[in-house]
This record gives structure tokens, C-alpha cells and sequence, in this order.
């Protein structure tokens, strides 16, 4: 580094630190940071609190039945509690499993859809769309004013930093009469803007990845296996975020024009990329892909037999659930034992099987939706940063679609493990309570890669704005 | 005054050829453009969508052929939640409020669907809808237009010509707001014009019944939020020493009052009073219902009282001497006191909602445009206590529908029978469709005295602020 470069960097710092309003601004970001930290844990954490209180419902819940096959049962409740735990009857639509989608470490750091979707679900062996679309109790209100967590602090508040802190870096020299002092130096004037540039591009970023440490650390620990390429990945992300503002606002400074127009156009940008083009978007995509979800709300009616004394119905309706599940129909599924206990559970599960390729079909239009307006990630880097840091801590809306594609899975669980009884005339033993169906929901293999195809969609535009940058200040320096 | 009016001319020629400003309102108008146009569309969609759907709902509960009361009541109906008209204007909270329910006996189903939950996260950027455009991006205008009005006079050296043509500051100031009043008139005028020419062409819905009274109230506040503006933004310039400060202090209010504080105020809310969730809501009531409120008299024990009292009424010794099905009257009673368990919960849950949102009324009162934000929303009937309101009527409709069924049930069928008994087309006719109203206007707005207090009270403030600075400053100013 040579000394007019060195001498520049001091006295930059010089003015940084003498600026109160400067300080201030940067001080008032770090709280707002610190506040966005704390907020989103309260909000994971009141998740978490949610999540144990749950899962001590169910596990109350089994403990009951487990207890019940302790010895001859003395009260009615107790023989209730045993017919309910043994006979696959009762069992298959009154035992409830929580199917639990748990935050990651990091999902304090960028709640995303976190707060609109359920992440836990009661399921029991009865007609899945009946269980599957209750919301969460939730303040519309609220929901509308969005998250005050980290993420939204970097996407809005920091453009808005580089912003204040750059929009004057040649004007501002100008306007104060300390251009012509510039020009006589031996540095030439878009060295100089560009190493205050570089100046306050470490600075803010310096803050914003200070931010991004105490969010980390605070949320989990990031030697945590699986904590690590997020960890990694946030960190880049912010990095080439900054970048890409900073480049921008290099380009509108190298038009040299005076400070009003040049702060003018950086907030028309930004509120360009964080409000007129996204809230553009949204209603293209509704548009463009209507949805109504009052096609799926049909499914969610709680429908039985038509005659449920009509003996010759209750068959042919087993009949019809056997053909698809050959593997139940048993010599003696059919005898009289639990007869309209197997016709109801027959008669949901194909109600399940008709009514799956609606919500197929709804699902997909949703996909759509999600792949329209992914394509315009490119025009967008605060849309596409919010993605990223979403898709990183698993609170994008892939993540709960494939939540629900594993509740299907888990449901088909269940039923199989009742119905397996129920059809052939077995009872629930107390060993088969060790061998209940569990949650599982796969790994997704491409959050990862996502995330790092947008981040380097947006390293390539940094890189294209600065060069544009580079070459109208070299231009405009003819003259 | 011709002082006044020719300053505001020669304000208007300057901001005509300033071309970032022209450029900006033109982007405005077509933003307006697009969002009513956009806002008009998924109207449309929708209301075909749902009025389709209802009527198919209503064909399949008259046609649900003959079954018994209990077994219809289970069957149900459902309900959705028709768009109103003015919501093309501005969707409010449509986006986060579920959109349709399950009517059914014994059980109070919530709302399902809300339709944010068919987007990825962008939708959380905000959705453009005419009204974000007036109370986001105009105010943006407002300030790109106003902040240079007086440290331009001042840099290039006018306002001392001026003054000493004999010009007071209060001409000069007025003639600015009214010059920058005009020209947003012109801009706006097109869709002023043709809300009216809409409410007035009985346009409205049979939902929202006083769509003409709500316009008017809709351009009446959203004129007062932009004076607001449009006289803040001349004071900073006014109090300012150059066009850049002017600038950055009104670019930071904007940031403040638009984008941080409403967020700030509505997390803060959450974090005060939080909500239970959904599963232990539900297990509340499901307990209360179970061992009673008092958790001392459980389903049976209720019951066996319920007999009792009925067969010491009627003089009677069994339930089958009784003149009706005993067997409707107790589903009635278990109905009832599920309802009033219901309501215990349902009460202590909305007295936290409305806790929440209390905050933003008071926060309101400091930030104009979350006042100008309840109020759109609360007249274009897409606020919280319509959908409330809704709420109430759709839960009504349920339990006077649930009340018919089993009435039904108690005077035609006999006690210790179930599938003998049949109701036909007639009792399914005896339900009337369900149809909603929205409250009035100005009952809507008994929710929102605080952010109308807080509108007035902000015009009135810049009004004096205006006037007192204009007698205080000093021509040597200049």
C-alpha cells in the first residue's frame, strides 16, 4: 500500500470518527442489529417452548395407555383408557402423533414463513385433509408488519447505511470547495473514490458481519456440524450483499453529479429493489396463477357413510379400500368384527386417495407460483438475498411444502400401523408400543446449492455494476 | 394572496422541469395504475371464485339428500370470505386472514387458507396495492418534490430577492404547499375521479353496503396524510441550511416512520402479549368442555342433571315418557355449553389481539402513517374487527344452524332411536343461505378514535408549525 493511500485511509477515519451524525447512525444500526437478534429468539425460543409443551401432550397421552395395561382395569375411566389403547377400533383415530418440523439453530437469525406456517401437527389415523389445514393462531396484523429479525436489518437497513455514508463521495468534495485540493494530488481523483469506497465498504460490512458473529454464536454453536456451511454461507451472503450496494452506489457516484441527485437515485433504487419491484412481483404472480384454496376447503368436511346400519354398503366400501391395500385384505377382514369401525376407517382412507391429487395439483400451483417469481431473483438482489438467508436457516416456503409432503408420509405411517390391527382383527399389545410410527422428514439436498447459485447471481451483478462504475469514472475524468 | 398564488405558479413551472421529479410522479401514476388494475383483477377472480363455490356448497347442502339431523349437522356447509370492493383499493389484511371455514356441529373450526401461505417469502416484501402506493411511495414524492423548496430560494441567493420584493415567509411557504397541493391533485385526480364515478355507479357490493360514505372518508384522510407530508417536508426545508440536509432528515423521517416503526411496534406486541398456540387453545376448550368450567362437573355429570331436571318438569319417571327425543335436547344443551366454553376462550384470545393492537393505535398517534394505514384498511373493510365482525356472524350462522338440527331432532324422532329417523329437503330449506354485511363505516371506526385523533391532531400540528415559524423567521435569514 502506498503512503497517499495510507494517508487517505487515516484521514478518512479521521472524518468517520469527528462526524457525530455518522456515529450515531452507525450505533443506531448496531442496537437495531442487537434488538433483531434478540427478537428473533424470543420468537424461535416461544416456538421451542410451544414444541416441549407438545410433545409432553403426547407423551402424557401414551403414558396413559401404556399405564392402563398394568394390571385389571377397576374404573370405568380405566377401562375406557385400556379399550382406547387396545383395541385398534378406538385407537386408530383417537391416538394423536405431533409431527414436528423444529427450527433450526439459525431461524432466529431470518424467521421467514417460520411465523405463518404450523410447524407441528397432531395427526391421528383419520382423513389427513380434515387434520392438515388448520392454521396457527396468529394476530393478522402483525403478520402484516413482517419480522424486525437480522435479516430484514441487513436486506433494508444497511443499503440504506451505504446509502448516507456514500451518496456524497465525490458531490460532497464539490460542494464544500475541496474538489480543486483533491485534483492537485498525485492520486488520481477515482483512485481516491474508490479507496473511500473500500474504506467504508470494510467499515459497514466490518459492523454488519460483527452483527452477523453475535447473531451466530448467540443462536447455536457454529462448530455444530450442521451449523457450519450456514454459518459460512450468511457470512459470504452479507459480504456480497454490501458488495453489490457498494458497487451501485460506485456507479451512481462516478456520474459526478451534485449530492441531492445522487442520494435522490440511490433511494429510488433501493426502494425500487426492496418495495415497488417484489410488491410488483406479488401480485403478478397472484395474477398470473390464481389460487383458491376454496377448492381444497371441500376436502376438509367431515363426511361418513351414507347409511352406516346399511350392512351391504359398509362391505362394499371395505371392499373398494382392500383392492387398493391388498396387503390387508386378510381371510377374515371381513367378518363381522368391528365392522363399521373398518367401513369408517376404509371409508376415509379412500376419501384421502380420491381427494390427494386436489391438493397434488394445489401444491403444484404453488411450485409454480414459487418458480415464477424465482426467475426474477436476478433483477433482484435484496429479494434474492431474503431467499438466500431463508433458504440457509430452513425457514423458506420449500421447507414447509416438503413438511407437508413428509405429514402425508407420516399419515400413511400411522393408518398402516392401525389399520394393520384394525383389518386383521388384532389388538394393540403393550410390546407394540415401542414399535409406533415416528416422524421423519428427509434432508433437503439442494438448500445448500440454492443458496450459493443466488449468491454468486449476485456477485455477478456486483461485479457488473463496478465495472460500469469503472468505466464512466474513467470516462467522465476525459473531460 | 397574489403574492401567494404567483409564487405557488412559479413553483409549479420549477418542479415541471425538474425531469427526476416528472419522471417519479409519472412512475407513481403508473404504479397507481398497475395496482388498481392488479388489485381489480384478483377482485374479480375471486369474488367469481367464491360466489361459485358458495352456491355450490348451498346446492350441496339442500341436495344432501335424507338423513338425519345430528348426521346433516356434522355435514355442514362452509363459508368463505367474500372480497370487498374497496379492497381493491387496499388489500389489508386480506393476505393474512384465512378464507374459509367448516361449519359444523360441536366443533368451532378456525378460518383455514390464508393466502400468504401460497407464496415464498417475498410476499413479507409488502404486495402493491393503490394504497401502499399513496401512503409509501407518495410521501417518497412528497419529499423528492418539497426539499429543496427553500434552500434553493437560499443557496442561489432568491429568498433574499423575494423578500425584498415585498413577499412575507407566509406567502412564500403557503404558495409552496398549495403549488405542490395542485400538482398532486393533477396527478391523482384520474383515480379520485373514477373512485367516485365506481361508488357512485352502485357499484357496490351487496358486502359492503356504504361504499360512497367510505370513499369520501378514504380521500378525505388520505388528503390530510398528504398535507402532512407536503408541510413537514417544506418546514425541514424551511429550518434547513442546505438542500442535502434537508434531504437526509426527511429521507430518515421517512425510514422512521415508514419502514422501521411499524414493524418495531408490532413485534414489540408480540413479545408483550403473547398468544397461546393453536393446540393448547384447543386443548383448553376441550377440557373445559370435558370436566366442565368449574373442572368439577364432567359431560356425565351435566347430563345426569339435565335428565333429572327434564323428568321432575315433565312429572315423568323415564326419558321415553317424555313428548320428544330427549337425546336433541341434551345434543342442544352439550352444543350450549360447548359455545359458552368457546366463548370464554375465544374472548380471552381477542382481548389479546386487541391488546396487540392497541400498541399500534398508540403508536399511532406519534407516526401518521400507521394511523393512515388502520384507517385505509378499517374503511376498505379488510381491517381486523371486519374480519372479526365476520367471524361473529359466520360462528352465529353455525350455531343457529346446529340449534335448528337438533330441535329438529328433539320433536321428530324418539328417544333411543337414531337411524330411524329421517329429516327430508324441507328442514335443509329452513336454513337460510349465509350472507354477509359489513358494520357501517363509522361503526368501524369507534376501533380507531386514537389514529383519527391522531390525523387531525398531526394537520393541525403543522399547521401551527408552519404558521409560528414563518412569523419567526427573520428576513436576514435569507
Amino acid at each position: 500500500m502506498d503512503k497517499a493511500i495510507k494517508t487517505l485511509i487515516r484521514y478518512e477515519w479521521v472524518s468517520f470518527i469527528r462526524n457525530r451524525f455518522q456515529l450515531l447512525m452507525v450505533g443506531v444500526t448496531f442496537l437495531f442489529g442487537i434488538y433483531a437478534i434478540y427478537y428473533g429468539q424470543t420468537e424461535i425460543n416461544a416456538q421451542r417452548e410451544v414444541i416441549k409443551e407438545i410433545m409432553e401432550l403426547e407423551q402424557n397421552e401414551f403414558s396413559t395407555y401404556l399405564a392402563s395395561f398394568k394390571g385389571e382395569p377397576e374404573t370405568v375411566q380405566e377401562e375406557q383408557n385400556h379399550d382406547i389403547a387396545s383395541k385398534p377400533a378406538f385407537a386408530w383415530y383417537r391416538h394423536g402423533y405431533h409431527a414436528i418440523l423444529p427450527p433450526h439453530d439459525y431461524a432466529a437469525l431470518a424467521i421467514g414463513q417460520r411465523d405463518l406456517f404450523r410447524y407441528y401437527y397432531r395427526l391421528t389415523g383419520m382423513s389427513l385433509h380434515y387434520q392438515l389445514f388448520e392454521n396457527e393462531l396468529a394476530n393478522p396484523v402483525n403478520l402484516l408488519a413482517g419480522n424486525f429479525d437480522l435479516s430484514f436489518v441487513i436486506v433494508y437497513l444497511f443499503p440504506l447505511l451505504i446509502i448516507s455514508f456514500c451518496y456524497n463521495l465525490y458531490s460532497g468534495e464539490k460542494e464544500n470547495g475541496t474538489l480543486p485540493l483533491l485534483y492537485i494530488q498525485s492520486i488520481s481523483i477515482s483512485r481516491i473514490v474508490i479507496v473511500r469506497l473500500l474504506f467504508y465498504f470494510t467499515l459497514i460490512t466490518g459492523l454488519a458481519l460483527l452483527m452477523s458473529l453475535i447473531g451466530l454464536f448467540t443462536s447455536g454453536s457454529v462448530l455444530k456440524e450442521e451449523n457450519q456451511l450456514p454459518a459460512l454461507l450468511w457470512i459470504l451472503g452479507v459480504v456480497i450483499y454490501n458488495a453489490f450496494w457498494f458497487s451501485l452506489l460506485f456507479l451512481i457516484v462516478s456520474y459526478r453529479r451534485n449530492s441531492p441527485f445522487n442520494a435522490i437515485t440511490a433511494a429510488g433504487c433501493w426502494l425500487f429493489f426492496l418495495i415497488v419491484i417484489p410488491s410488483v412481483l406479488n401480485i403478478v404472480v397472484t395474477t398470473r396463477y390464481p389460487l383458491s384454496s376454496t377448492e381444497l376447503a371441500g376436502l376438509t368436511r367431515r363426511t361418513g357413510l351414507e347409511n352406516e346400519n346399511d350392512e351391504q354398503e359398509a362391505k362394499e366400501v371395505i371392499l373398494e379400500f382392500l383392492a387398493h391395500k391388498p396387503e390387508l385384505a386378510g381371510s377374515d377382514s371381513l367378518i363381522d368384527n368391528n365392522r363399521l369401525a373398518k367401513a369408517y376407517a376404509a371409508y376415509t382412507s379412500l376419501k384421502d386417495i380420491e381427494s390427494q391429487h386436489e391438493v397434488d395439483r394445489y401444491n403444484g400451483q404453488v411450485r409454480k407460483r414459487n418458480i415464477l417469481a424465482n426467475r426474477f431473483h436476478w433483477i433482484n438482489p435484496a429479494v434474492s438475498m431474503q431467499d438466500v438467508f431463508t433458504h440457509i436457516v430452513h425457514t423458506d416456503l420449500n421447507t414447509f411444502l416438503r413438511f407437508q409432503d413428509a405429514l402425508a408420509i407420516f399419515h400413511e405411517k400411522i393408518t398402516d400401523f392401525y389399520f394393520r390391527k384394525l383389518f386383521w382383527n388384532q389388538r394393540i399389545h403393550r410390546e407394540d408400543y415401542s414399535k409406533l410410527p415416528e416422524f421423519h422428514m428427509e434432508k433437503s439436498i439442494d438448500r445448500y446449492t440454492v443458496a450459493t447459485g443466488i449468491i454468486f447471481q449476485i456477485t455477478l451483478l456486483t461485479i457488473l455494476f463496478a465495472l460500469a462504475g469503472l468505466v464512466t469514472i474513467k470516462k467522465k475524468s476525459l473531460i | 394572496m397574489r403574492n401567494l398564488l404567483s409564487i405557488a405558479r412559479k413553483e409549479i413551472k420549477i418542479a415541471l422541469r425538474e425531469r427526476l421529479v416528472v419522471s417519479l410522479g409519472i412512475i407513481i401514476l403508473l404504479l397507481l395504475g398497475v395496482a388498481l388494475y392488479g388489485g381489480y383483477l384478483s377482485y374479480r377472480q375471486q369474488s367469481r371464485i367464491i360466489t361459485e363455490k358458495q352456491e355450490e356448497k348451498r346446492k350441496e347442502w339442500l341436495g344432501q339428500g335424507d338423513k338425519h339431523p345430528h348426521i346433516a349437522a356434522h355435514y355442514g356447509t362452509f363459508v368463505f370470505k367474500p372480497k370487498t370492493i374497496l379492497s381493491v383499493f387496499d388489500f389489508g389484511l386480506d393476505t393474512y386472514t384465512g378464507t374459509s371455514i367448516y361449519l359444523e356441529a360441536h366443533y368451532q373450526h378456525e378460518f383455514m387458507f390464508r393466502p400468504a401461505q401460497d407464496h415464498s417469502s417475498m410476499i413479507r416484501f409488502g404486495e402493491l396495492s393503490a394504497a401502499l402506493v399513496l401512503y409509501v411511495l407518495l410521501p417518497l414524492l412528497i419529499i423528492f418534490l418539497a426539499f429543496s423548496s427553500y434552500t434553493k430560494e437560499k443557496e442561489t441567493g432568491t429568498l433574499r430577492l423575494l423578500l425584498s420584493q415585498g413577499a412575507s415567509y407566509s406567502s412564500i411557504t403557503w404558495g409552496k404547499v398549495l403549488a405542490y397541493s395542485i400538482l398532486l391533485i393533477v396527478i391523482l385526480a384520474p383515480y379520485i375521479a373514477g373512485m367516485f364515478i365506481l361508488s357512485s355507479r352502485g357499484l357496490s357490493s351487496a358486502v359492503v353496503p356504504d361504499v360512497a360514505v367510505r370513499t369520501v372518508l378514504l380521500v378525505l384522510i388520505y388528503a390530510l396524510y398528504i398535507f402532512i407530508f407536503l408541510s413537514l417536508s417544506v418546514w425541514v426545508s424551511l429550518k434547513s441550511a442546505t438542500g442535502r440536509n434537508a434531504l437526509l432528515t426527511l429521507l430518515a423521517c421517512w425510514i422512521l416512520l415508514v419502514i422501521l416503526t411499524p414493524k418495531a411496534v408490532a413485534n414489540l406486541s408480540e413479545s408483550f402479549y403473547t398468544l397461546p398456540s393453536m393446540r393448547a387453545f384447543k386443548e383448553g376448550i376441550q377440557k373445559d368442555i370435558r370436566d366442565g368450567i368449574d373442572g368439577e362437573t364432567p359431560g356425565p355429570v351435566r347430563r345426569a342433571r339435565l335428565e333429572k331436571e327434564y323428568l321432575t318438569r315433565y312429572g315423568v319417571d323415564s326419558l321415553h315418557q317424555l313428548p320428544f327425543n330427549f337425546e336433541g335436547v341434551s345434543m342442544q344443551a352439550g352444543e350450549e355449553y360447548g359455545n359458552m366454553v368457546y366463548d370464554i376462550h375465544w374472548e380471552k384470545l381477542r382481548a389479546i389481539f386487541h391488546r396487540q393492537n392497541s400498541m399500534g393505535s398508540i403508536a399511532s398517534i406519534f407516526n401518521p402513517y400507521l394511523a393512515i394505514q388502520h384507517l385505509s384498511m378499517a374503511l376498505s373493510a379488510t381491517d381486523l374487527y371486519t374480519a372479526i365482525d365476520f367471524e361473529d356472524k359466520v360462528e352465529a350462522y353455525r350455531r343457529e344452524l346446529v340449534r335448528k338440527m337438533n330441535n329438529d331432532m328433539a320433536q321428530n324422532s324418539r328417544y333411543g332411536e337414531f337411524y330411524e329417523y329421517k329429516a327430508t329437503r324441507e328442514l335443509w330449506d329452513e336454513i337460510e343461505d349465509f350472507s354477509y354485511v359489513t358494520p357501517s363505516a363509522f361503526e368501524i371506526l369507534r376501533y380507531y378514535k386514537l389514529e383519527m385523533i391522531s390525523i387531525v391532531g398531526w394537520t393541525t400540528f403543522v399547521v401551527l408549525l408552519l404558521h409560528y415559524s414563518n412569523r419567526k423567521s427573520k428576513p436576514i435569514h435569507g
